[in-house]
């Protein structure tokens, strides 16, 4: 959960929605704090798609409370253009729709655009389209940005100088929630993490909590062979190539272990608990 | 009202949208050049036998003809691409996640496509009332009541006749956006409203309607014809007026209920 005494940018709570009968958002409670990049995982179909369209206004919820903090901007999927405008065409287009227009060269010039937004956007990539549609978010100057797979399409130099953008639009006080299959983007780039499966949130925190969450430990000792035998029945040991043990267990059964092998005469020299990693921690809640 | 000029600078790039209005500024003209290159009269057509007598026959040979078929895909090449062209270029989000509301955004459309269709109109009527007055010159206009005309009461006659063409063609504009709305496709969007008109038109022909006939609004595209003549009536027209206004009204107001609770996905 995100820190209680931290200032909210999105709260939802109990959110439901439903395609026919098939629900998409089953209950769904998640929190996201004001200046943070957020990241939403989950397999297809869990329902992330759903949520980033009701923070947009794009579907409307059959249940629940939804609060946002501010104006809400962003793109779900592959974000749209007139094909037979311009970059900037486009941008001026819908700054006209806008209480305030935005600056749309500032705009273009933030998303690496300026010097290509002068050609029709038929013949841009996937990725140009993805800063295209960034660029009209960030154009009406939103409180929350919804991002949804925004590193699709692009280069890695042009992956890299979007995380930048995320990270600076952070600091910037604006509150990023970033929808990616890219797990190694969402570790890169967000400070918390919500997993959502069929429709509801079954974990949030931090990165560092989420890798945190193994059951496995490297324990190394005065006799390893021994200390393998002595193992509590629900504790799994197996040897390590090398040297040591890797021991399966919760921190209960683990501290039981632990005292054991002490009340057998053998010494604990190390155990390090080992993190996994962030694919490794989202299959396992997805499962 | 942001959202018209908005829309209306949005038809004005589309290439679609020049070609038609160049297809109706070029069109009657080059009709007029193939009837005089003919020598032969479409005298199957009404006002076609005076195509040679009078140049204020051929705006109302052109406007016969399309009241038949064409203005229905007139209008529905903008109106039934209007609301599905966003579906398909994924542009929904895009224009609901800025400061005007649905309600506003359909209002915009609909008004915009309203516009264009009234413009494709008048473009139309003096291209064809143009071509008719270069081409055969403003002598007097028999009537369909069988006596002339004079040219400045012919004059009139046709930019009247014209603009009773309005009301049903906007009916097709709001049938036009209703199919767009729900079908969410520029292909049924275009389509439907044409082969509705074209139904229509065929259960007037094969008769067994009755008065019912009169609830159509591809009657009401033949409105007009009581202008011309001597004894003018205008019974059929203010029937056409209001009968195109319900179907206006009705396909608009189901169009917008729908749009305004549709998820966009």
């Amino acid at each position: 959960m995100t820190d209680s005494s931290a200032v909210l940018a999105i709260r939802a709570q109990g959110l439901q929605k439903a395609y026919g009968d098939v629900p998409a958002l089953d209950g769904l409670d998640l929190e996201v704090a004001r200046g943070t990049v957020h990241g939403l995982l989950g397999p297809n179909g869990a329902g992330k798609t759903t949520f980033l369209r009701s923070l947009l206004g794009l579907v409307r919820l059959d249940g629940g409370d939804l609060q946002i903090e501010g104006t809400v901007g962003g793109f779900v999927e592959a974000p749209g253009a007139y094909p037979y405008l311009t970059g900037r065409q486009n941008l001026d287009l819908l700054a006209g729709l806008d209480d305030v227009p935005g600056d749309v060269g500032e705009a273009l010039a933030r998303v690496g655009l300026a010097d290509r937004s002068a050609t029709k956007v038929a013949g841009w990539s996937l990725g140009m389209r993805q800063r295209l549609g960034i660029a009209a978010a960030l154009m009406r100057q939103p409180d929350v940005l919804v991002l949804d797979e925004p590193a699709n399409g692009l280069d890695p130099s042009g992956a890299r100088a979007l995380r930048e953008l995320i990270r600076e639009l952070a600091a910037s006080g604006l509150t990023v929630l970033l929808c990616s299959h890219d797990l190694s983007e969402v570790e890169a780039t967000c400070q918390d993490i919500s997993v959502v499966v069929a429709g509801r949130r079954v974990w949030s925190g931090t990165v560092v909590d989420l890798r945190g969450r193994s059951d496995r430990a490297v324990l190394s000792t005065s006799d390893d062979a021994a200390a393998g035998a002595h193992a509590p029945a629900g504790v799994a040991v197996e040897p390590r190539r090398g040297g040591g043990l890797t021991v399966q267990a919760s921190t209960v059964q683990l501290d039981d272990y632990v005292l054991r092998l002490a009340a057998h005469g053998i010494a604990v020299r190390s155990l390090v608990h080992e993190a996994l990693t962030l694919e490794q921690a989202f299959l396992d809640l997805a499962s | 009202m942001k959202v018209l000029p908005w829309e209306l600078r949005k038809l004005a790039a589309q290439q679609r949208v020049r070609l038609l209005f160049l297809v109706c500024v070029v069109g009657p003209p080059l009709l007029a050049v193939v009837l005089r290159a003919q020598g032969g009269l479409p005298k199957d057509t009404l006002f076609g036998r005076h195509v040679h007598d009078s140049g204020f026959a051929l705006p109302l040979l052109v406007l016969g003809f399309a009241g038949t078929w064409a203005f229905p895909l007139l209008t529905s090449l903008v109106a039934g691409d209007i609301f599905a062209s966003e579906d398909s270029q994924g542009t929904w989000q895009a224009i609901l996640t800025r400061s005007r509301s649905r309600g506003e955004v359909f209002t915009g459309k609909v008004v915009a496509a309203a516009l264009a269709a009234l413009a494709l109109l008048a473009v139309t009527a003096l291209s064809s009332l143009l071509a008719g007055l270069i081409a055969t010159g403003h002598q007097p206009l028999i009537g369909l009541s069988g006596t002339q005309l004079a040219p400045s009461r012919a004059v009139t006659v046709v930019l009247l006749s014209w603009a009773a063409a309005a009301p049903p063609l906007l009916a097709f504009t709001g049938l036009a956006c209703l199919f767009s709305v729900i079908s969410r496709s520029p292909v049924v969007g275009v389509g439907a409203p044409v082969v509705l008109g074209l139904l229509m038109q065929l259960l007037s022909l094969l008769g067994g309607l009755g008065q019912s006939v009169n609830a159509l609004p591809t009657t009401a595209f033949s409105a007009w014809r009581g202008l011309v003549r001597d004894d003018s009536y205008v019974g059929p027209l203010w029937q056409g007026v209001l009968v195109s206004a319900v179907w206006a009204v009705a396909s608009i107001a189901v169009a917008r209920v729908v749009l305004l609770r549709r998820d966009i996905t």
